[in-house]
């Protein structure tokens, strides 16, 4: 009898700190309480975690800062050389800005959240053709991507945003491709090998370009050499205010 | 028998009051980001917050895309496991292999202003019964021991829904 009593005081007293400790774990996550405890306690509380730590993150930088920008999209290789130049330093090469350039695919196509907009672990893609690079003491950036396709409306075109090592924007720009039957722009679109299937049939020529077309000293345009075969290699140079 | 097949969504909102290591990491990574990006649909900084952005500029809905570039490393240190959301034995157990990242507020003045969501999405679990008020699940394709089918019992709370149903067992 006195045993079992003892046993009882032993468990009320365990009762009792037990309590406190229910009660402090509702509080530290409020979001996962249901909040509306009516003195039962642990049935309107969800446990607290209950298991080896880890695992532990680490800093990591954005997805967009590669070289090779191509995740797996086809086409004909490319490389992108684009130097920052500052104007207000006589055109002396702007090192340590940030570059960020963009452009579809072959068939036109940036990527972006579609259909239910789910994004997958396993397929790490998602961001396709967009890249982040900071420009070397010479003030240059180089990308390993695919020779952009075109969409109606448009001009074959890479889109680029150059920021100060601060992340302000210092311009928002487009780099234009040369034209003319011996073209690199006209040799990849009659590609079928590779998988370009448009053509130049309702293509949108610089001219006609809304945002190329005011560009008439054609700065915008962009130096391409090397052959479908071996791949091209755009070189540009982007003056900028910094 | 099972009621069917379903996947849970688990809405994690990430503010500036958010305390463990990886929600900072990914506010400070998703607020650098919006910043940088957003200035592509606001230039000359004419808005302040996300939502003056998204109503008066064409496209702007593209910066939850654009910013989710900024997390898609801390999403992959999660090795496929939902976080906080627990069984009631106090055990991460939910795995994912899809995500959503949005951006719920934010604002290029007041960083306080910046608040994000991941919804995880979980693989296929067979919905088995309902107990008070939690789930009796199992991953759908889990296999059978001596025992049956090994469970876990989670429990309906904010933030968590049944993202999807569907009536045939997988």
């Amino acid at each position: 009898m006195e045993q079992s009593r003892k046993k009882f005081l032993k468990n009320m007293f365990l009762g009792a700190t037990s309590v406190p400790f229910i009660l402090e774990a509702c509080k530290k996550d409020s979001t996962t309480g249901s909040g509306s405890g009516s003195g039962s306690g642990s049935g309107t509380c969800t446990v607290a975690p209950t298991e080896t730590a880890g695992p532990f993150p680490t800093i990591t930088p954005s997805s967009y800062v590669r070289s090779d920008i191509r995740d797996g999209r086809t086409g004909v290789a490319l490389t992108v050389n684009i130097t920052i130049k500052n104007i207000n330093n006589s055109c002396a090469a702007l090192a340590g800005a940030i570059v960020d350039i963009w452009h579809c695919d072959k068939d036109g196509n940036y990527s972006e959240y579609g259909g239910t907009g789910m994004q997958s672990t396993n397929y790490t893609a998602v961001h396709f053709l967009r890249g982040r690079q900071t420009t070397d003491a010479n003030g240059l950036v180089s990308f390993t991507s695919i020779f952009p396709g075109w969409y109606t409306g448009r001009a074959t075109h890479i889109h680029v945003h150059i920021y100060n090592a601060a992340g302000t924007s210092l311009k928002i720009t487009q780099i234009a491709f040369p034209e003319g039957a011996s073209s690199a722009v006209v040799a990849v679109n009659a590609s079928t090998a590779n998988g370009y299937t448009k053509g130049m049939s309702g293509y949108t020529y610089n001219a006609s370009d809304n945002v190329f077309s005011d560009d008439t000293a054609g700065v915008e345009i962009a130096a391409i050499s090397g052959s479908v075969s071996a791949g091209y290699i755009l070189t540009h140079t982007i003056n900028v205010a910094a | 028998m099972a009621k069917g097949t379903i996947r849970l969504c688990y809405r994690k909102i990430i503010d500036a009051s958010s305390q463990k290591v990886w929600d900072k990491y990914v506010f400070e990574s998703s607020y650098t980001e919006f910043l940088m990006q957003s200035q592509l649909y606001n230039q000359g900084k004419k808005y302040n917050s996300f939502a003056e952005i998204l109503i008066n500029v064409p496209g702007a809905e593209k910066l939850h895309f654009l910013v989710s570039g900024a997390i898609v490393g801390y999403v992959q240190q999660l090795n496929g496991i939902v976080p906080d959301m627990l069984d009631n034995l106090g055990k991460h157990f939910l795995s994912f292999s899809n995500y959503r990242f949005e951006i719920i507020n934010s604002d290029i003045q007041d960083k306080t202003a910046h608040q994000v969501a991941i919804n995880f999405f979980s693989n296929p679990l067979l919905w088995h019964d309902t107990i008070d008020n939690y789930l009796l699940i199992s991953a759908a394709d889990a296999e059978k021991c001596e025992d049956g089918i090994l469970t876990n019992l989670v429990q309906l709370q904010p933030f968590l829904g049944i993202y999807s149903i569907k009536n045939e067992i997988a």
